[in-house]
């Protein structure tokens, strides 16, 4: 069995519509969030989650986190029900919300750790040995005295991670961690995820709309849209399948002819430059290249895939999301 | 690493925030004192005006107006992460954060924050108190003393329970607590006077459905020696564990209701 078990998971949420005209009652629309979600993830994975907003990726980690619970369906972790078994299922895992808080606001983030080993019940030693490794790992040690609400939203970052790692949990969910983030601290909050996963052998589960961090980090990806899941495998594998147009940007040398080219492509010109956008299906690039050879003297050329968020965009829209 | 010790370091370190700007805490404590002084004058000026209630002489009615005060504005200083911050801890997801530890959420609702002010108000009711031992003769022994304990304790569970109801229709985003509210505030104001004075469906309210009557006040008669109902006297010091019993229904349903609680959006 695997360390995560989900099985045909399903919840609804009742949303509350007002009427137009007032009213006592009011009309009552259900939403279902997840419609029947199954899946596995092996101990030590580290798995991308994405789809578009709205898609039940947060009602996915809400619940298997122990905060919701669901209509039907069941989820096990290591043997553990989450919202069944909530307060020894949570002493297991680390959650961090890319978009909110979870240590206090006014205090030094040190005296946020400390109570946090309070919550945790950790014992000072391990407590601390664990404080300096992360502290070390995510260069926290010069901040370990200023308040919360002065750090950067990187430094926030940096914390918070910290306080969710600090009782060594072997499962992290992290619900849009890169969200805001400058790319200096993108980078270091990829590698500090790389390092908990190899160091430890944390199992880690994040969703993102950045693509950038599924291609950086996660062997794995799985895409959730209405509810169901579209598509888990390897990210190249998904995207070969939406892999279908090039840009290639021209610089001729002297004049050049392009009416050899074959109809119906995008073309462009910068300045200097020629730049031809064109799909794969209907053009394999080695003809357009024998083409533009004929049109005159090439001086400099690059060709460019498509923009990994493009690729998932279109996605979105064939899956019809 | 026990409850009581979390409880105390977290309100250690939210007083720490709290002080970080003196001079607005001193504000709203004047203000506070001005607000709970005036609800006493109230009563000075009743008192100066009717001289007795009923049967209850004027040191009678101070000691049950402080009994109330005490009782009140201790759940609301220590407890304020139920009685007053507990709309926002679901509005802002802390909820979400409470749940994914390992603590029980009503524990760390109370860890959230706490109501220093109070401590004028609590001081208005224990000056209260001690007016109204000293004018109607209180014969104090170690089993009065007990039970005035035992009273407030089961007093401030009450009151937290009561605020417990609110935030279940918060968490099943309901968004009208006024009901609520007449058994919390409008339970405060009503039984800061002993309420054999109160016709009878207000004096059922208070015995039965939101029990001050059996909490606070049967203690309160019987150490002023004189009957609130006509029962016999060992009943005031079994009386105030109704508090617990209203609390412990209250909260099973608070757990329940957290079962379907439904969070916000991410």
């Amino acid at each position: 069995m695997s360390y995560i078990e989900v099985n045909d998971l399903r919840k609804t949420f009742v949303v509350r519509k007002k009427r137009a005209r007032a009213s006592l009652f009011r009309d009552k629309e259900r939403v279902e969030a997840l419609r029947g979600l199954s899946f596995q993830v092996g101990r030590g994975e580290l798995i991308g989650y994405i789809g578009p907003n709205g898609a039940g990726k947060s009602t996915t980690i809400k619940i298997l986190s122990g905060i919701l619970t669901p209509e039907s369906g069941s989820v096990l972790i290591d043997g553990r029900t989450p919202w069944a078994d909530r307060r020894e299922h949570v002493r297991h895992i680390g959650v961090v919300f890319g978009q909110r808080t979870q240590l206090w606001w006014d205090v030094p983030i040190i005296d946020s750790f400390s109570l946090l080993r309070d919550i945790y019940r950790l014992p000072e030693a391990a407590w601390k040995r664990r404080l300096d490794e992360l502290t070390d790992a995510l260069q926290l040690g010069s901040l370990l005295r200023t308040p919360l609400r002065l750090l950067s939203l990187g430094q926030r970052m940096k914390a918070e991670l910290c306080g969710s790692l600090l009782h060594e949990p072997e499962l992290l969910f992290l619900d849009e961690p890169s969200i805001g983030l400058d790319s200096v601290s993108k980078l270091a909050l990829r590698q500090f995820l790389q390092w908990e996963n190899r160091e430890r052998g944390t199992t880690v589960m994040l969703t993102t709309h950045d693509m950038e961090d599924i291609a950086a980090l996660c062997p794995r990806v799985m895409v959730l849209g209405h509810g169901s899941k579209l598509f888990d495998g390897a990210l190249t594998d998904l995207l070969s399948r939406y892999d279908t147009s090039r840009t290639v940007t021209v610089r001729f040398s002297g004049k050049y002819d392009l009416d050899g080219l074959p109809a119906g492509l995008d073309v462009s010109r910068e300045g200097e430059n020629v730049i031809i956008a064109y799909s794969l299906r209907s053009l394999p690039t080695p003809v357009l290249l024998e083409r533009l050879q004929r049109a005159g003297e090439i001086r400099e050329m690059t060709i460019q895939p498509q923009n990994i968020d493009h690729m998932i965009a279109d996605m979105y829209r064939e899956m019809a999301l | 690493m026990n409850t009581v010790k979390l409880y105390i370091r977290s309100m250690g370190m939210l007083l720490k925030c709290q002080m970080q700007y003196p001079a607005s805490f001193l504000m709203q404590t004047l203000a506070q004192l001005i607000m709970e002084g005036g609800e006493m004058l109230a009563l000075v000026l009743i008192i100066d005006r009717f001289g007795h209630l009923g049967s209850w002489q004027p040191g009678d009615l101070y000691f049950f107006f402080g009994m109330m005060s005490v009782t009140f504005y201790l759940t609301e200083c220590f407890g304020r992460g139920v009685t007053g911050t507990f709309p926002s801890l679901v509005r802002s997801g802390q909820l979400d954060t409470m749940l994914a530890r390992p603590r029980a959420v009503l524990t760390q609702v109370l860890c959230s924050d706490i109501d220093p002010r109070r401590i004028v108000c609590i001081a208005v009711g224990v000056t209260a108190l001690c007016i109204g031992s000293r004018l109607s003769a209180v014969r104090w022994t170690f089993a009065k003393a007990l039970l005035l304990c035992e009273a407030v304790a089961m007093g401030v569970v009450l009151i937290l329970g009561l605020f417990l109801i609110e935030a279940i229709f918060c968490i099943y985003s309901v968004k009208s607590v006024e009901l609520v509210n007449a058994l919390t505030y409008g339970g405060r104001s009503a039984c800061a006077y002993p309420v054999n004075i109160y016709p009878r469906p207000l004096r059922t309210l208070f015995t039965v459905i939101a029990p001050f009557a059996l909490t606070l006040q049967l203690p309160a008669a019987y150490i002023l020696d004189k009957p609130l109902f006509s029962w016999p006297a060992w009943t005031a010091f079994l009386s105030p564990l109704s508090g617990a019993a209203a609390f412990g229904v209250i909260y099973a349903l608070f757990q329940k209701a957290l079962r379907h609680y439904r969070s916000t959006g991410s």
